[in-house]
């Protein structure tokens, strides 16, 4: 038996799935005072349904990390960082209490200034003086060279053995300085309450005595042991939209071009999958205004959903970007865009004669009848729904391009089908198809998508190895790691493709996923001679290899 | 604010060959640099897709021998795609100016284009220059080289163009490639004074390259008044470029295109691909951005490194002298020249394609005609694969009805007698449409 949870912003949704079908659902609105114990009544719940041996997967999804990044509610971290030439500093200052140090290192891993010890100790003295007990040092292109990074951090322990220093090596290893600072900077400050936040879940756990396999969902939508990601707290930031992209695409499994809807109350996500896999944000995850390392799906999100409530000012209908309660159907005070689509449709969701009637007041007073504000309340509703995912469709193929085939080939979305999901999506998106003349499909479990996404998602990795052979190295983008070349071998792509399949071996091994390792696809392969003078003085090899987004081996589909 | 457009195209899946220093490897290292500075993350930058250029893109500028395909490969169209897409950006105001970082080159492409020389096979400014007349209507732009080359090809495409201003410094022809760009060539009969040449002695330093900027480049673009202003933006004039001997800086390249502010920045050479590239680069995109450089240097730099002599400054300040007073009596010349070859003007010419080592003969007769730039017809021989001998008939963009109406006369004319020539065309940018006829089989194709 498998158990998927996505604490997510409003509610938190949970599924029992032995496999073959979805044995139990819950739904819970979502405390974001104390996510923990929103977890684990929703997994009590779920274990009421079962034996609790019988479990041996649970995979989570939560909010924490981003509600804690969102309202700032982290720990205080200094930035010692060592920009060398460059951008002016001040691109670089994103942050309070940011130091700048020199030191400085080149393209190719070549030290070009050295470090100065006494301007490193008084920052830290600044900086204990301050109270502050967690250090991100950060150096640019310390992806090629870490030395500088490593040496002072251990300046900053000799002085203060307490303090805890992070390297941006180790924590975000590929190319851009500014997504290094953000990602380790962000590492750093959650890292403790993630600690925490694993500690409980274990404990909770262990006294209920459940034995199984617990993983967390990144926002790549695949997942990485709890315990593993203790290091690594920024990447199980949105991973609650990345739980609904993954539970659309395990629902529907077709290798096609699909947008995915994911309609809730009061938001809507839309997402792409490419002939069935979902595309990732180029500059990767966006967290507070900036970019990051972190690898996360493209997801655009708009400020309408089922319960977004319609106004009528000065005989002008409007979609308001806001929620006042839930539609009248079930209950609520307000007409919103469910109540439209049910009362058009006759849909019969809820109480039908709810929406008719509390659209009828609406009206009541102006020039309009009912069925002029159904047809404009739809009209704008699939209008902001089509331009939204026809921008997206334009970004995606007019992303810069490097090659010359990239270019010559072009890109082309052309969509097959949308898949609905979300409570509020069955209402709108055979409309929004209609319009957009596609296919759509509505899978059961819609409303549980996301955490069916999560509870049967396959861990991911993904890594990519620089290869110097006329400097004499390689780096890898994962956890700092590097290694020497002896001078003047001769390697080509082979060479380069075996050592990076090694090293992902080796991770994979490490976060108990060597079962995968087989199924590492390269994504990049790049190769440069090295010519000085007229000479071939060595190769440069870039080279991705990933265990992309997919489900553990046991899922084979959902059979009701 | 408005943002730059940048579209950086390293081609990285095209070569000349191997070891050639037009190569994969080329914009490597610059690709590292503003990525790892995270500049394009920045709100002052935005990032464009590259497109491929249309055949008839070429076709507004190039004779191609025999035809464009034999002349490009796809690398071509996207480099010179993306000065396109460009100066679209810049004209429909997306953005307050653009650089393409593009490769492979063009400012050695000439109009009648047998093979590759100086690395270039199509010149993507001049191609630029007339779609921006054809889309967008303009017609005074300027264009100033800043690759430590000569810029022969740009030169010799808008020679009779008096709408178009080309300025270039560069290393003295007597010391490099490729051999020319000296102070007497200043245009054709129509156009003389809006061709200039600054050619700088070898280790010609930040101090006097901005001083010709300063009292030179930018007065006569005040006086010229162009529409546009485009930086065709070599980048070997640093001191570390292997293939030339200037000692120009990353901050000199910076400031240079702060004063200069061109609209449309194109890259051209530069091939000293680790110590100057990175930061050359980062250097134009920041200025341009108006993005403070101030903290942007070559690692190995010191500013009391390289001192103008003074005898240098002599001569550079005699050579600005001279070529203001070049570009402000052009009127006069052009008015004598008018009395002095009333009827045509025809020249004769060698050139030699470096890289492909074809030997081109070419003569070029200009109608001097009272209302436009006037038509050209060029005879050109040159042996690749078999001896072509081609014969092109040019019609100026904002050419007058009686020069399209001349020229397509004599297209018609030599079509029927089809003798002497293997292939026979016509630009007629006036009414944007490119013949070619090949003698042997009396087929016609038209763009």
């Amino acid at each position: 038996m498998l158990i998927g949870i996505d604490v997510g912003g409003t509610f938190t949704d949970g599924v029992l799935f032995d496999g073959k079908a979805v044995t139990a659902v819950v739904k819970q609105p979502t405390n974001n005072l104390d996510l923990k114990n929103t977890l684990l009544q929703v997994l009590d719940e779920l274990l009421a349904e079962v034996d609790n041996q019988a479990i041996h997967r649970i995979v989570l999804s939560t909010t924490l990390v981003t509600n804690m990044l969102a309202t700032g509610n982290v720990e205080k971290t200094a930035l010692l960082l060592l920009p060398g030439p460059g951008l002016p500093l001040d691109t670089y200052r994103l942050f309070d209490h940011t130091y700048f140090l020199k030191g400085s290192i080149d393209f190719k891993g070549r030290k070009t200034e050295a470090i100065d010890r006494k301007e490193i100790e008084q920052a830290v003295l600044q900086i204990d003086a301050l109270d502050i007990r967690k250090i991100a040092v950060i150096g640019k292109f310390s992806n090629r060279n870490s030395e500088l990074e490593t040496e002072v951090r251990q300046i900053v322990l000799n002085m203060f053995p307490h303090m805890d220093v992070s390297i941006g090596s180790e924590t975000a290893g590929q190319l851009n300085f500014l997504r290094r600072i953000v990602t380790t900077y962000y590492s750093v400050m959650t890292q403790s309450a993630w600690d925490s936040f694993i500690m409980e879940i274990e404990n909770a756990l262990q006294a209920r005595e459940i034995t199984a396999e617990v993983a967390v969902l990144k926002a790549d939508g695949g997942t990485m042991p709890l315990n593993l990601s203790r290091n690594k707290p920024c990447e199980t930031v949105f991973s609650g939209p990345a739980a609904s992209t993954m539970g659309a695409v395990a629902l529907v499994m077709k290798p096609r071009n699909t947008v995915v809807l994911d309609i809730g109350g009061t938001t809507s996500d839309i997402s792409l999958l490419i002939e069935g896999h979902p595309l990732y944000a180029s500059k990767g995850a966006r967290i507070g205004g900036h970019y990051t390392h972190i690898n996360a799906f493209s997801v655009c999100s708009l400020p309408l959903g089922g319960d977004s409530s319609i106004i009528i000012n000065n005989d002008e209908i409007i979609v308001a970007s806001s929620r006042q309660g839930s539609a009248a159907c079930f209950g609520g005070d307000y007409p919103t865009v469910t109540d439209v689509f049910n009362h058009k449709y006759m849909l019969g969701i809820g109480q039908q004669s709810q929406s008719s009637a509390i659209l009828c007041k609406l009206i009541a007073g102006t020039d309009l009848d009912i069925d002029n504000l159904c047809t404009r309340v739809e009209m704008i509703v699939l209008e902001r729904l089509q331009a939204a995912i026809e921008t997206m469709l334009r970004e995606w193929e007019n992303e810069p391009a490097y090659r010359v085939w990239e270019v010559v080939n072009g890109r082309k979305f052309d969509v097959q089908e949308i898949i609905g999901i979300g409570a509020a999506s069955s209402a709108i998106v055979p409309h929004l198809a209609q319009r957009m003349q596609v296919e759509y499909t509505i899978p059961v479990h819609a409303a549980v998508a996301n955490a069916l996404g999560a509870c049967v998602a396959r861990p991911t990795l993904s890594l990519k190895v620089h290869i110097d052979t006329q400097s004499g190295y390689y780096v890898i983008d994962q956890e700092g790691k590097r290694g020497s070349i002896p001078a003047g071998k001769n390697m080509q792509m082979q060479d380069a493709r075996v050592l990076a399949q090694q090293h992902l071996a080796e991770i994979a091994k490490v976060r108990g996923m060597d079962e995968y390792s087989g199924e590492a696809e390269f994504y990049l392969e790049e190769q440069f001679n090295v010519i000085r003078g007229w000479n071939t003085a060595g190769k440069i090899f870039d080279v991705g290899i990933q265990i992309s987004p997919g489900f553990i081996k046991e899922y084979q589909g959902v059979s009701r | 604010m408005k943002q730059t457009a940048l579209i950086f195209f390293p081609a990285f899946d095209w070569a000349i060959s191997p070891t050639h220093p037009e190569r994969e490897e080329r914009l490597l290292y610059t690709r590292d640099q503003i990525f790892e500075e995270g500049i394009m993350d920045l709100p002052q930058i935005r990032e464009y897709k590259p497109r491929m250029a249309s055949y008839k893109d070429i076709a507004r500028v190039h004779f191609c021998v025999p035809d464009i395909d034999a002349q490009i490969t796809e690398a071509h169209l996207v480099s010179a795609g993306s000065a396109l897409v460009i100066a679209d950006a810049v004209m429909t105001g997306e953005v307050a100016n653009g650089f393409a970082l593009v490769r492979p080159p063009g400012h050695h492409a000439m109009t009648v284009a047998h093979g590759n020389r100086g690395f270039c096979n199509i010149n993507n400014e001049a191609i630029m220059v007339e779609y921006l007349r054809k889309q967008y209507g303009l017609q005074k732009i300027a264009i100033i080289d800043t690759d430590v080359h000569h810029g022969d090809g740009t030169q010799e495409i808008f020679w009779h163009d008096p709408d178009i201003l080309f300025i270039s410094f560069h290393q003295d022809g007597r010391t490099l490639y490729p051999g020319t760009g000296f102070v007497e060539e200043l245009g054709g009969p129509l156009a003389h004074g809006t061709t200039i040449n600054i050619p700088l002695p070898p280790r010609t330093t930040d101090v006097g390259i901005h001083y010709v900027l300063d009292n030179l480049v930018l007065p006569i673009l005040d006086e010229f008044e162009p529409e546009l202003v485009v930086n065709s933006a070599g980048q070997d004039n640093h001191y570390s470029d292997p293939l030339a001997n200037m000692c120009f800086s990353a901050q000199g390249y910076a400031v240079l295109n702060s004063k200069l502010a061109p609209d449309i920045a194109v890259l051209e050479g530069g091939y000293s691909v680790e110590t100057a590239l990175p930061y050359v680069n980062m250097g134009i995109i920041m200025a341009m951005a108006g993005i403070d450089y101030s903290n942007l240097r070559e690692p190995d730099y010191s500013p009391a490194q390289f001192q103008e002599s003074p005898r240098n400054m002599e001569y550079i300040k005699q050579l600005v002298d001279t070529q203001l007073a070049n570009f402000r009596g052009r009127a006069a010349v052009i008015k004598a020249n008018r009395l002095k070859y009333p009827e045509d003007y025809t020249y004769y010419k060698k050139i030699f394609y470096d890289t492909d080592g074809i030997h081109e003969e070419q003569s070029t007769q200009l109608h001097m005609c009272e209302s436009c730039a006037g038509y050209r017809i060029i005879k050109s021989t040159a042996q690749h694969r078999k001896l072509n001998r081609v014969l092109c008939i040019s019609v100026p963009t904002y050419g007058c009805p009686s020069c399209q109406e001349k020229a397509q006369r004599i297209y018609t004319e030599k079509c029927k007698e089809a003798r002497n020539f293997d292939y026979i065309y016509l630009q007629d940018r006036a009414n944007d449409v490119y013949k070619c006829t090949d003698t042997a089989f009396s087929s016609q194709t038209v763009l």
